[in-house]
């Protein structure tokens, strides 16, 4: 017991840690490496949790997908941070003060729950007992069944998540030529190939189209 | 494991057919390619009127579906009536606009749909993931038509702002859903209703836990209803977006925000009434100052309508602060009416074209009353409407709520209003003054298109004479609000 | 019994049709679409008559609820009863000859359309008033005739006195229609209702009931009675709100017959006829009825003696008749009154068409001084005036004579003082009436031709289209008041439950019982009247000048409409103006401006000015003030709201 108390408040303490420092470091590059940190972290916390698949999805997908993408992004994009941040400073101990202040608040409201024994007797349990059935199959089987207008509902939001991405940076050039392959199969030898019996020595006979 | 029953899809249909028609539309316009959009856009308009005749001909009961997750009532009803008008309409003014300014793409009306399509999971929205969904669904359609004019700096800036601050709020609202999970272990609206009824009373860390997180879910509808002080993106945006764009901004996911903060308060929270209201008449009294005070520099039309937008949302919020179905009756009227002369304005604002360059300067409309009577008298209703001179629709909107008000008691905030209304009614007869008093600038292109004129002519008559019949919009307002608050 | 209604809404078809689409059919389909409207109206009122008025079948068609706000429950009922009957009988089939008349006198005008838009539409609101079924309903059509009015006494707006004229009209107007909103109001407080089922059947028990106003109290019926009776007043042109009549004949002639002689002013008669229910109970505001209705007669009528304005006489003479229908309902003789305002219509717009054609025929010259000798150029136009005067002053067997006498003769079997002064001023009116409508008739039509000779060159007959709604108007003129004679009978019950009179109030049923002398004094006086002209215009033509001038004092005071113009503007407009230079002097420019509105405004303006700069543009700003929001809400619930 003693040993997942103390394995929680690492986990969390780093990834309150690495949260931190994707806003504060310097270097972009190591913002994202920070934010693949509290990813890690927070994986980890779900694993505490029991919700295992939960935390393979998180690395799956946002350490793997998401952020690697934004890697690359920063790293090609080149744009100066350094510029973007000047302001940032000037606005740092009033927004510090504001957001020292709500933390205290929350904390003080999650203090006050914690002191208090009842609460969570009125949570529900989230998950099924882990020996009868494993987590993934636990969420498969709320997921398609209770849960189907939800999934709907989130597969449309990424179906127009797509639409966007197309709508506002695809473009079709006009100078590039495209390569169209109905064009080339469909098209008929006889209308293009012409065969011509060419005298040795003769001059200009060619036909032009 | 229970065993898995069919849920009833009938509750739904509206939107299972809105679903269905906006991916049908999609393909076809994938194959057919960007010269559909104008048969695209009608298409889409149909869609929306077929939609509009299956919510009217569903049973008006309260019936729950998907699990408890989705919920029908008239209050729902006379809602995406509004939603599935006020997206349709936009589509039909927007026709000449998305033609003329580059926006010719088959995806912008199939957008809207989706949009809509949100809109009306979030009216029906009977659990807290379902609202979340909805709200996604739309707010996500939405930063995309924002930033529809990709080449246009503006236009692009608009969508991202949206998009920003849009995130923003949605990381409240899912941080405020947590922490009312967490204090009550459901998500289901009935679920929390009763928890407040039953378990978290006389727990001190409960009852504080469940107020914050509702605070977070309140800033983050007031963000999507753009209320004081979570309004900041709406001037920006509402002058960056295409106009027609902008249209649909004001209209639509206006009203269905508002049905969700209606259904969101008085469902699941209606136990909190005491607590939360002290919110809205904030956010309210917050709002109609603002609306007021802030519009009157303004010399942009779509900014001034931006911060005109923010004022109304601050009356009508009158309505829900009485916390009474006379309240919400007006608080549904309003919106209705709102929605009406908003519709007209922008319609109005769309047919400014100089020389077939679109203008959006209070200026531009110098002696409108002079080149394009009509249009000016049109406008002119709309503005005197807005500013709520007697006996336009506008004018009974602020009535039914300021009189809500003054029946609970609220006199601070009903004298409150009477003067931000005619604080703002400066900047309403301003442009009336614009049109009318001074020398005639150069003329709007002629003619504003048949889709313009039809639409200008039927909202101008209904903000004309909306007090000669207006039994039925208060019967179905009524009774709206008679099924939200029992 | 839906089909009731289709003489109040096609008007106002019509009205729409040619005020919307008058460019597009032009000025022959406008008049077209109005007078063909205008005409089937006529019959179907025609019907509407028959059915409800003849065989008894009233009915109350309900088009759809108003609105309802708090105790405030107002329906849009159409109530058809005899009353109403009667009255859409009367305005559709005016309103129709009017119409078709006005085809004619219009035809140079280039704004056909607008003109036959505006009779229809005011034709409508006049009807609406009729059919009313609450006062709200009714104040609608008040005030939307009053607004038509505006409109087409200022119709030639690029006349300066035709625009004050109607301004004048409208604010005139205003005054009475302050006067019958604060009635309504007041009825609405006691009864908490404005439907008329509703506040007729609860009036008997209101008898006692009082109001306090700055520490006295009030009967309330009596109060709301008189407040109502000023709306009557300003509407129907009485005594002291009667100005803007006179003035108001700077419209074109029909409008002048239709809405100032046979139909809007007489809405004031109606409304106390309608509301007899009421009046019966308020016994002091019957005697200001009979007062002003008394006064307003025999004022009227000297003023009308020394106009030289031919249009003016007959306004002045309007004004004169609406006095007696008036005191006729301040004797509780409602039924008089009304039978007066039938009769009158006819006879009134048929002597005010008349004066157009003359008019007409005189190339739009007005001043009777400069007429004269012209009844052999246009024989028609001249039968037609004498039928219509010889109905207003009352002779046997025309229309005027029947309705005249049995007014004149219930105010003398009312036997109060009250009705003994109606009827001494009335029997006097009745001589002047006759007097000044054959010195107009003499002084227009006989004699030697005082018009130059190219005016007198061009006298011809109206076309006739202009001529034959006249034969229309006079074959009323001449018969109507015995076909209507059941009106006023004691025996048969003609307006069935729409007005009531208490049986102490039996003025009407003993007019049939007076003296002979009592009956035959109105025409005596008549052919008396008729006399007196003939010798001071034909003949002895110079005696009218000397009178006025060993009269003189007497001559100006009546040539000068008693001075109530100049007394009212003295009163009224220069005072108001000097008030309202002081306030805008002193108080507005600077106590007001200095703290008022222009130190709200600047500082209005600074705040504005700061509410924007707010709008930085920067979406960390934007953020940083969502959350700046969020802690502040979240900081009051923890601290404050706890």
């Amino acid at each position: 017991m003693i040993i997942q108390t103390i394995m929680f408040y690492v986990l969390a303490v780093v990834t309150v840690g690495a949260g931190v420092m994707v806003i504060a470091s310097r270097n972009p590059v190591h913002s994202v490496l920070f934010l693949i940190l509290a990813f890690f972290n927070s994986a980890g916390l779900f694993v505490m949790m029991g919700a295992e698949f939960l935390a393979m999805i998180l690395i799956i997908v946002y350490v793997g997908a998401v952020a690697v993408l934004f890697l690359f992004v920063v790293m090609m994009l080149n744009i100066n941070f350094a510029e973007l941040r000047a302001g940032f400073l000037q606005y740092l101990p009033i927004g510090g003060v504001i957001g020292i202040i709500l933390l205290a608040e929350l904390v003080l409201v999650f203090a006050s729950g914690a002191i208090d024994i009842e609460v969570p007797t009125t949570v529900a349990s989230p998950t099924p007992p882990a020996d009868e059935i494993t987590n993934t199959q636990a969420l498969g089987d709320v997921l398609y069944t209770h849960y189907a207008y939800l999934f709907q509902g989130a597969g449309f939001i990424l179906l127009i998540a797509m639409v966007g991405a197309i709508v506002l940076t695809h473009r079709r050039r006009a100078d590039v030529r495209r390569q169209r392959i109905t064009d080339q199969v469909a098209r008929d030898p006889k209308a293009t190939v012409q065969v011509t019996d060419i005298e040795p020595g003769a001059e200009g006979t060619w036909k032009s189209d | 494991m229970q065993p898995f029953v069919e849920p009833d899809y009938l509750p739904a249909l509206p939107e299972l057919f809105l679903a269905g028609a906006s991916v049908t539309l999609l393909m076809a316009g994938v194959f057919i390619g960007d010269r559909s959009t104008r048969l695209m856009t009608w298409l889409a308009c149909v869609a929306m009127a077929a939609a509009f005749v299956m919510v009217l001909v569903l049973p008006d009961e309260r019936t729950t579906t998907f699990f408890g997750l989705f919920v029908t009532d008239r209050f729902a009803a006379f809602m995406k009536c509004l939603v599935l008008v006020g997206a349709a309409v936009t589509l039909i003014v927007g026709l000449g606009y998305v033609k003329r300014e580059g926006m010719n793409r088959f995806e912008f009306p199939v957008l809207i749909v989706f949009a809509t399509l949100g809109m009306l999971l979030m009216i029906s929205a009977n659990d807290l993931i379902a609202l979340y969904v909805g709200l996604e669904l739309q707010s996500l359609s939405l930063y995309i038509v924002a930033a529809f004019r990709r080449d246009s700096l503006r236009s692009t800036e608009a969508g991202l702002k949206y998009f920003v601050l849009g995130a923003i709020s949605s990381g409240l609202l899912l941080y405020g859903c947590s922490m009312v999970y967490g204090f009550t272990g459901v998500t289901g609206f009935e679920g929390i209703a009763e928890a407040l009824a039953t378990t978290v009373p006389g727990n001190v860390a409960a009852e504080t836990g469940v107020l914050i997180g509702l605070v977070f879910i309140a800033a983050a509808l007031a963000f999507k209803v753009s209320a004081v002080p979570f309004h900041m993106w709406t001037p920006d945006v509402y002058e960056g977006a295409p106009t027609p764009v902008t249209a649909f901004f004001a209209a639509a996911p206006k009203v269905a925000a508002m049905a969700l903060l209606l259904r969101v308060f008085l469902g699941p929270f209606h136990e909190l009434a005491g607590q939360w209201d002290q919110i809205i008449i904030f956010v309210s009294i917050a709002s109609m100052g603002l609306g007021a005070f802030a519009a009157i520099g303004q010399k942009n039309i779509k900014r001034l309508m931006a911060y005109s937008s923010i004022g109304h949302v601050g009356y009508a919020l009158v309505g829900l602060s009485a916390g009474t179905p006379e309240g919400i009756r007006g608080v549904l009227v309003y919106m209705l009416i709102y929605m009406v002369m908003t519709l007209g304005g922008f319609a109005c604002i769309l047919a400014m074209r100089q020389r077939g360059q679109m203008v959006e300067e209070i200026s531009d409309l110098s002696g409108l009353s002079k080149t394009n009577p009509s249009l000016a008298l049109a406008l002119a209703i709309f503005m005197f409407s807005m500013a709520g001179i007697p006996p336009l629709a506008g004018f009974f909107g602020k009535l039914y709520v300021f009189l809500a008000a003054v029946d609970e008691g609220l006199y601070g905030l009903a004298i409150f209003g009477v003067l931000a209304s005619v604080v703002g009614a400066y900047y309403y007869i301003r442009i009336v003054k614009v049109m009318y008093f001074d020398q005639p600038a150069e003329g709007f292109d002629r003619p504003v298109g048949v889709e313009l004129s039809a639409v200008l002519a039927g909202t101008g008559i209904i903000t004309l004479f909306f007090f000669a019949y207006p039994a039925p919009i208060l019967a179905g307002a009524e009774a709206a609000a008679a099924a939200l608050m029992p | 019994m839906l089909y009731y209604a289709a003489p109040i809404f096609l008007p106002l078809f019509g009205a729409v049709i040619a005020g919307l689409f008058g460019r597009v059919i032009g000025a022959r389909g406008a008049q077209l679409v109005t007078c063909g409207a205008m005409g089937v109206a006529a019959v179907m009122a025609i019907v509407v008559f028959t059915e409800v008025v003849l065989q008894g079948e009233t009915a109350t068609i309900v088009l759809f609820d108003w609105f309802a706000s708090g105790d405030l429950d107002v329906d849009w009922l159409l109530r058809f009863d005899e009353l109403t009957g009667v009255m859409v009988f009367v305005v559709c089939v005016v309103s129709f000859l009017i119409h078709v008349y006005s085809i004619g006198y219009m035809a140079h005008d280039p704004h056909v359309p607008r003109f036959f838009a505006y009779l229809s539409l005011f034709t409508f609101f006049m009807l609406a008033l009729v059919s009313a079924d609450n006062f709200l309903q009714m104040f609608f059509g008040w005030e939307g005739v009053g607004l038509v009015s505006y409109l087409l006494i200022g119709f030639w707006y690029k006349r300066p006195s035709a625009n004050a004229a109607a301004i004048k009209a409208f604010i005139v107007n205003r005054v009475g229609d302050f006067g019958f909103a604060l009635g309504i109001l007041a009825i609405f407080l006691m009864f908490d209702t404005v439907s008329f089922d509703a506040v007729f059947s609860g009036a008997p028990g209101m008898v006692d009931a009082e109001v306090t106003f700055l520490g006295h109290s009030f009967d309330f019926l009596e109060v709301a009675c008189i407040l109502l009776f000023v709306g009557a007043m300003g509407k129907s042109a009485q005594f002291l709100l009667h100005t803007w009549l006179p003035d108001a004949m700077e419209g074109p002639t029909p409008v002048s017959a239709l809405i100032h002689a046979a139909t809007m002013v007489t809405a004031g008669v109606f409304m106390v006829a309608r509301l007899s229910p009421i009046f019966e109970y308020a016994p002091i505001a019957l005697s200001v009825v009979t007062f002003f209705g008394a006064t307003t007669a025999i004022f009227a009528a000297t003023i009308a003696i020394t106009q030289n304005d031919i249009k003016r006489v007959i306004a002045y003479s309007t004004c004169s008749q609406l006095g007696y229908m008036f005191f006729a309902c301040g004797v509780s003789a409602y039924g008089a009154g009304i039978f007066h305002l039938t009769t009158h219509a006819f006879f009134k717009a048929l002597l005010f068409l008349g004066a157009g054609a003359v008019i007409h025929a005189m190339s739009d010259e007005q001043d009777m001084r400069k007429m004269g000798g012209i009844w052999r150029m246009i024989p028609v136009t001249y039968v037609l005036m004498w039928i219509g005067n010889l109905a207003l002053a009352g002779i046997f067997p025309f229309s005027g004579f029947f309705s005249k006498d049995i007014i004149l003769e219930s105010a003398f079997a009312s036997h109060t003082g009250l009705g003994m002064y109606a009827f001494g001023l009335g029997i006097l009116a009745a001589f002047l009436t006759a007097f000044y409508s054959w010195r107009l008739l003499f002084l227009t039509f006989h004699g030697k031709p005082r018009a130059d000779e190219r005016v007198m060159a061009h006298v011809h007959e109206a076309p006739p289209v202009m001529w034959v709604p006249l034969v229309g108007l006079a074959i009323g003129a001449v018969v109507i008041g015995y076909l209507m004679l059941p009106m006023v009978a004691t025996d048969i019950d003609f307006w069935g439950t729409s007005i009531l009179v208490l049986p102490i109030h039996n003025a009407l049923e003993e007019a049939h019982h007076v003296d002979f002398w009592v009956k035959a004094l109105p025409m005596a006086v008549g052919v008396l009247g008729i006399g007196g002209a003939f010798l001071f215009y034909v003949l002895k033509p110079e005696l009218p000048g000397q009178l006025a001038t060993r009269a003189r004092p007497v001559y100006l005071f009546l040539l000068n409409k008693w001075y109530f113009d100049e007394l009212y503007d003295i009163l009224f407009v220069r005072s108001a103006k000097y008030l309202g230079r002081n306030l805008w002097r002193q108080g507005d420019g600077a106590v007001i401006d200095g703290i008022g509105p222009d130190g709200i405004a600047a500082a209005t303006l600074s705040v504005a000015r700061r509410a924007v700069r707010l709008q930085s543009g920067y979406v960390y700003h934007y953020a940083f003030a969502m959350l700046l929001g969020l802690a502040a809400i979240v900081t009051w619930y923890l601290i404050a709201g706890r």
